[in-house]
């Protein structure tokens, strides 16, 4: 869905390898590419039977059951593990091993992104003289102007640990302890929590141009966009240069439900009068979208439930609770932004772990609403995502069936959960260091 | 919730000892209960483990109480009405070197005299079983039983689901300060609210010297920091919760989900409350164990979390009440084992309180084994050195 391998919705092993996130890998010729949710096969997938069933196996379904007849406690959690798990660990065909560097230093301003913020935040520091290194993931994003700034394309944080980020790239783990760090880490897609958005078909407005633009695919016909980000005039043109018909453009809280068992095959609206109106389209666009906090959430500093969006506490000066961190540009969560949603029922929350709205609620009427026990309950943000694009959603159904309050009152640290590192993924031979070098 | 102003019983913290402390103590009357905790219940060592529960231990004593604890375990379901997810996923102590395959022989005879299903086996065994090894650092042989894993949340939420109404769970409060009325506990205070009463419990393990320094107690437990990292879910690979001691200690297993936990240990971990995680712990972690079993190379780490082993000198827990001061009891310095031990040896320690009488199997747990005067747990010396050969002794 997000096209950056941060969502790990589509992940499948790739020549061999489990738990690869696919929309990072070039195609080319000879690459085996095998789904690891499906059985038999992506295309007769009889495990879609307990898409139908999710209702009798809610994430809680286990707690009560399961007990009798005692000599079988054994086999039911046996069958249970059969269906865990995805990826196939080539337990006899490990991958080579690879050679890196760590390499430990220190500047004076790191600036986390390379978006329009992120690089006019490096300019800006670097001008007044600082020692400034800029990190940002994607390569070919940005090109920063002054000579003096230290660029890592291609590099990504990876966490904060007491201060020091850590970033990883193809041939370097960085450990960075800067004076000064600036979060400008941008956004994610929200999507929206109605029945159906986890279909094939659903996807954001940024990933829909440049899949186009970059890669000349396009995956439907007939579009429907969602939402009233500038995102969507972009996405509009490049649809219609195209020559896919752009059917509607809808305010995120009209659209009601997205049809389709295996992909998109249409989506109900509801017009001012409240008639619900179905509607023939493959494509869903959306484009909302809310604060990229995982920097902030990895420091530790506070976040606070504000119209409806999760965003950082800063003072005027843009800092954060935690003094060595800043934040600027979209990731502050202000100006324009996501209009808030109440979830429907069987909205799916948590896409990763299947988690619906009404089994949120449910922990909190039964007496379980602390975030953090209605995580550790539900399995709500512990999935492939790590909750990046869920946190959103889980609070606001939270803040929903319990009050703004609850989603940072029982916490120690002013966050809904704790943090948990890294921020991205990360192979375990990725973490093997051959060589340490420690720069002045 | 608001607090009550007297008990006849003050547990502070829910974690696995609090709450087990607490189900044993309304099961045999003991009268009001409250218990109060600085978060949320399980937010301590009980919700950051990977609760194995292992009967194969290094001493006949130790195995003899560990066994007590499974079967304990193996019940919990069935009494509490709610599934921990006991399952004999299966344990293994891999070996590297041939000293420790020798002293095995002894121990797994040991296993074999108690009832205990565990075995030796070969190099070729191992990695017929365990073929995750395949070309890593060359195995001198295993030791493998049928031990089993639960799920340490759903543990919890079943203590919780199952208590009655003479229990009364408080998250997010706070203890403040303890009084005392000479040589007795008087009352626990809290940012909620201050609460009388004759018996209160310490039940916090990393927290514990802070609360014991409260009622002027003295004890020679010391937390320590143990990290842990989780990986994306793999379908059914490694067929046993697996640890090594030596050369350098380290773990791995797969969950019922079928996430890979693991972590290296840093033997210079310095005491202190911290649950903090580290990019030093990864590294050190993907290290260790892509040289052990080269094929988790091919994992990928999503998550990483840690919590407290509460260590004592012996490195067995401090569980019944001290002559230090009158109505103060522990259930602590767990030294990580608390998930095992504590469902058993509350149960033991609430018998002792409402009996006045220890129980044969909880003398070897009593705090007064330790003075006022005994040093602190001074480091995390070599597994095997606390143990004698042939495992006679358990406290040496």
């Amino acid at each position: 869905m997000c096209d950056t391998g941060q969502c790990g919705w589509c992940e499948c092993e790739v020549d061999g390898r489990p738990s690869v996130r696919s929309c990072q890998v070039p195609v080319r010729d000879g690459l085996v590419v095998r789904s690891e949710h499906a059985w038999p096969s992506a295309d007769r997938d009889l495990l879609g039977l307990l898409d139908a069933g999710s209702r009798l196996v809610p994430p809680t379904f286990y707690h009560h059951r399961f007990l009798r007849p005692r000599r079988l406690r054994q086999r039911y959690l046996d069958v249970i593990r059969g269906f865990g798990g995805r990826g196939r660990l080539p337990v006899t065909r490990p991958s080579k091993a690879r050679s890196r560097v760590a390499r430990d230093l220190e500047v004076g301003v790191l600036v986390v992104g390379a978006g329009r913020s992120g690089l006019a935040a490096a300019e800006d520091a670097a001008g007044r003289g600082a020692r400034v290194m800029l990190l940002e993931p994607v390569p070919g994003r940005a090109r920063p102007r002054h000579p003096d700034i230290r660029f890592l394309e291609g590099a990504a944080a990876v966490g904060w640990y007491d201060g020091v980020v850590t970033a990883i790239d193809d041939s370097t783990l960085w450990s960075i302890r800067a004076d000064a760090v600036i979060a400008a880490t941008g956004t994610y897609e929200r999507i929206p929590t109605v029945r159906g958005a986890d279909r094939p078909g659903v996807m954001g407005a940024r990933r829909l141009v440049d899949l186009v633009e970059r890669h000349q695919v396009l995956s439907g016909e007939r579009a429907l966009l969602v939402g009233d980000a500038s995102d969507l005039e972009a996405a509009a043109g490049v649809l219609r240069e195209a020559g896919a018909d752009v059917v509607e453009r809808v305010p995120t809280p009209s659209l009601r439900r997205v049809l389709g068992r295996r992909e998109v095959t249409g989506a109900v609206v509801i017009d001012d009068d409240g008639a619900a109106r179905r509607l023939d389209v493959d494509l869903v666009v959306v484009g909302d979208r809310t604060p990229n906090l995982d920097l902030v959430l990895a420091a530790g500093a506070a976040v606070q439930w504000r119209d409806g969006v999760l965003v950082p506490v800063l003072d005027e000066t843009g800092r954060s609770s935690v003094p060595a961190l800043s934040v600027v540009g979209s990731a502050t969560g202000h100006g324009k932004h996501a209009a808030p949603m109440v979830a429907a029922a069987r909205a799916l929350v948590c896409f990763c772990e299947d988690v619906h709205a009404d089994e949120i609620r449910a922990q909190v009427s039964g007496g379980y609403g602390d975030p953090e026990l209605v995580k550790r309950r539900t399995g709500a943000l512990t999935g492939p995502c790590q909750g990046k694009y869920c946190l959103q959603a889980f609070c606001a159904v939270l803040a929903d069936a319990a009050g703004a309050d609850a989603i940072t009152a029982g916490s120690m640290q002013g966050a809904p959960t704790t943090a948990r590192p890294p921020l991205r993924p990360i192979r375990l031979g990725d973490l093997v260091a051959t060589e340490e070098t420690v720069e002045a | 919730m608001t607090l009550p102003p007297t008990a006849d019983i003050v547990i502070i913290g829910a974690g696995i000892a609090g709450l087990g402390a607490a189900r044993e103590l309304e099961a045999r009357g003991a009268g009001r209960i409250v218990v109060v905790e600085r978060d949320y219940p399980g937010a301590g060592a009980t919700g950051r483990n990977v609760a194995r529960i292992r009967r194969m231990q290094l001493t006949e004593e130790l195995s003899r109480v560990a066994m007590a604890c499974q079967d304990k375990y193996e019940r919990m379901g069935g009494e509490l009405g709610s599934n921990v997810l006991f399952y004999r996923l299966g344990y293994a102590w891999i070996l590297y070197e041939q000293d420790e395959v020798e002293r095995m022989r002894d121990v797994v005879a040991m296993h074999e005299r108690l009832g205990i299903r565990s075995a030796l086996l070969s190099p070729d065994e191992t990695l017929h079983h365990l073929p995750v090894f395949t070309g890593g650092d060359p195995v001198a042989g295993s030791v493998l039983s049928d031990d089993a894993i639960v799920h340490h949340d759903a543990v919890v939420w079943a203590h919780l689901d199952h208590l009655g109404s003479s229990v009364s769970v408080h998250p997010h409060t706070n203890v403040t300060s303890i009084e005392r009325d000479g040589s007795r506990v008087r009352a626990v205070v809290t940012d909620r609210g201050r609460i009388e009463a004759p018996i209160v419990l310490n039940a916090t393990d990393g927290w514990s010297t802070q609360v014991n320094a409260m009622a002027d107690v003295r004890m020679p437990n010391r937390p320590r920091r143990r990290e842990v990292l989780v990986t994306a879910p793999l379908r059914r690979t490694i067929e046993a919760a697996v640890t090594f001691y030596r050369p350098a200690e380290g773990w791995f297993n797969q969950t019922l989900r079928g996430e890979v936990v693991m972590g290296a240990v840093d033997p210079d971990e310095p005491v202190g409350v911290n649950q903090g995680s580290s990019w030093a712990f990864l590294r050190r972690t993907a290290e260790l164990m892509t040289r052990k079993a080269p094929a988790l190379r091919d994992v990928t780490v999503i998550r990483q979390w840690a919590g407290m082993y509460d260590i004592t000198p012996d490195h067995q827990p401090i569980v019944g009440p001290t002559t230090q001061l009158e109505g103060w009891w522990q259930a602590v310095g767990w030294s990580g084992r608390g998930m095992l031990l504590a469902p058993f040896l509350t149960e033991l320690l609430a018998e002792h309180l409402v009996s006045g009488k220890a129980p044969e199997m909880l003398r070897m747990f009593l705090p007064d084994r330790f003075s006022p005067t005994t040093e602190a747990e001074g480091g995390q010396a070599d597994y095997y050195a606390r143990y004698s050969p042939g495992g006679a002794s358990a406290s040496g």
